[in-house]
């Protein structure tokens, strides 16, 4: 479903020199499996997120990555996010006067309209929030209230997805959605990603810890290290890197 | 009076916006005698050149009044005086249209508001520009009101302005005690445009409360232009004020130029302001679109609630409307 190749890019910051971060990645996630990228910081986890969605100031020099045969890397960030891809932000922005449901509504229907389908009607979209909400146990009030402003970082990751739930993406890159998480709300949130795992669908975790795999369960664990995946496995391989940290892994050139 | 009297960009109050140098190609009309009033240029032009300026005096009494006026092109009536007895409350609204360049349309109002003890005047101004936006448009907009407040008054108003050749909309307020101040705005300069957005609050006596929202947004071309002064007399104890005027420059090339002030004698206050010019924050544009927003729309979509913000939620619906409707015209239309 997600094939990457090669790939190569380069941050590119406003001021100062673009630096090599993914040096020359390969990994392929096929449809109905979850896999996890784990890696120490600055392993490059969080650049391969932006640049599958496409994020400004990232810059692909080499290799490929396609999405459903589709080569990712050409499209506009928003014509991804209607081919069904998306991210559940590390750090989830503030978007001051949005209120929550306005925002997700604007979203589904943009990303209708792209696909070619009618619109999402009011009272199915406020059946649809209702149930995503519930199983979330976020607070009605909360999605009437401007897009994460003012929101703890646990309620910030819990809007993710419910975002998530609401435009039932078929791909989902999951970046750190454990950090700013206790257990009980790691567990709430859990569960709503589980939902949407099946058939058609394909999920890559980005983690520095195992224990949102408790959870999440993958079926294959991926050790990224500077740019390039060093080590692949089961899920057992997750539980040897909480035992013996990522050190082994490191020492491979 | 002639056009060297005028304020040029080496008048301290006037440097961001050169009346001057803009009205150089009307010195054929400006026949005047006698010097400059201490009321100011605005006052001087809208009685040379406002039909029936200072002609009318409205007369609030009854609460709950509301009415309307306007200016357009080839008709600068407006009232040259504005009195709300004391217990009444009024809702003014002014609309300046400007719709194309070749009219050269001069359209300056001056105007003197009393708000007697205890009344309450909302007062919205909309200056709107349909001339195509690329077109450099001819139109002087001069609108200057002084406004006296009395005590316990409370005086609110709500400025939309898209500017023309010059738009230039003054305020000056002087409070009495526990009078409540509140001058929220939004402007919109599209190429071509500059819009001038000039306030001067005095606290002359205790526990004044003030609260000032400008947002604006500049685009390539565009000039925006705040000058928002509190003074705080010695008499003014216990006031309690707030400023704010915040400007996204849209393009590169948008032009902003902002002056916010507080001159504070009296020692028990709290006064605050805060001013910021910047782009838009393009993280925010990427997580709207990795949502699937597309850019335009994104963009729009950040811009227009960073603007609404400043809207009073005194404001009542049809009108809220109306704003709405302009903004959103106005980021559709030159996005």
């Amino acid at each position: 479903m997600l094939e990457l190749n090669n790939l190569h890019a380069h941050v590119v910051p406003e001021d100062g020199p673009s630096r090599e971060i993914l040096k020359g990645l390969s990994l392929a996630v096929p449809a109905g499996e979850v896999h996890a990228i784990m890696g120490p910081n600055g392993s490059g986890k969080s650049t391969l997120s932006y640049v599958l969605t496409g994020k400004h100031g990232y810059d692909v020099t080499g290799g490929s990555a396609t999405f459903d045969g589709t080569d990712l890397l050409s499209l506009e960030p928003e014509v991804r996010a209607a081919k069904g891809l998306f991210l559940s932000f590390q750090y989830p922005l503030e978007i001051a006067g949005v209120p929550v449901m306005t925002f997700v509504r604007a979203a589904m229907n943009a990303q209708r309209k792209a696909r070619g389908e009618p619109e999402v009607s009011a009272p199915e979209f406020l059946k649809l929030s209702k149930l995503a909400a519930t199983k979330l146990r976020i607070d009605s009030d909360m999605l009437k209230r401007p897009l994460n402003v003012g929101f703890s970082g646990g309620e910030k990751k819990r809007l993710e997805i419910y975002q998530m739930l609401m435009l039932q993406p078929r791909f989902m890159i999951l970046d750190e959605t454990d950090s700013g998480l206790d257990i009980d709300a790691l567990k709430v949130v859990a569960e709503g990603v589980n939902a949407l795992r099946g058939a058609g669908r394909g999920m890559l975790v980005i983690t520095h810890y195992q224990r949102l795999l408790d959870y999440i369960k993958p079926d294959r664990v991926h050790i990224l290290s500077a740019g390039r995946i060093v080590k692949s496995g089961g899920p057992d391989l997750a539980l040897e890197l909480e035992k013996s940290g990522y050190d082994q892994f490191l020492k491979v050139d | 009076m002639d056009l060297a009297d005028l304020p040029s960009r080496r008048t301290e109050a006037w440097k961001w916006s050169d009346l001057r140098a803009a009205m150089s190609n009307q010195e054929s009309v400006l026949i005047g005698t006698g010097a400059m009033p201490a009321e100011g240029p605005i006052a001087a032009l809208a009685e040379m050149f406002g039909d029936g300026y200072g002609a009318s005096a409205l007369v609030v009494e009854a609460p709950g009044d509301t009415f309307e006026s306007g200016i357009t092109e080839g008709d600068a009536g407006q009232y040259g005086s504005v009195i709300v007895k004391a217990g009444a409350t009024a809702t003014m609204i002014e609309r300046i249209g400007v719709s194309g360049s070749r009219l050269r349309p001069f359209l300056p109002a001056y105007a003197r508001i009393e708000i007697e003890p205890g009344a309450a005047l909302h007062r919205i101004v909309m200056q709107a520009n349909s001339a195509p936006a690329d077109e450099r448009d001819a139109a002087i907009v001069l609108n200057e009101v002084v406004v006296k407040l009395g005590e316990g008054a409370s005086f609110r108003q709500f400025v939309v302005a898209e500017g023309s050749r010059l738009t230039r909309i003054e305020t000056s307020v002087t409070a009495a005690g526990g009078a409540v101040v509140e001058m929220n705005a939004v402007y919109l300069a599209a190429a071509n445009r500059h819009v001038d957005l000039t306030s001067r609050v005095a606290h002359a006596a205790p526990g004044v409360h003030t609260r000032q929202l400008v947002r604006g947004v500049a685009r390539k071309g565009g000039r925006g232009v705040f000058q928002g002064k509190f003074l705080v007399e010695r008499a003014g104890q216990k006031t309690d004020a707030e400023m704010a005027h915040n400007a996204l420059l849209l393009e590169e090339g948008a032009e902003v130029f902002a002056k916010p002030e507080l001159e504070i004698y009296a020692d028990d206050v709290a006064c605050a302001h805060g001013n910021t010019a910047g782009q838009i924050d393009e993280d925010a544009v990427f997580y709207l679109r990795q949502r699937g927003i597309p850019d335009i729309e994104a963009r729009a979509m950040i811009t227009r609630a960073f603007l609404l913000e400043a809207l009073p939620d005194w404001i009542d619906e049809a009108v809220r409307a109306e704003v709405e409707m302009r903004i959103d015209a106005w980021l559709g239309g030159t996005s």
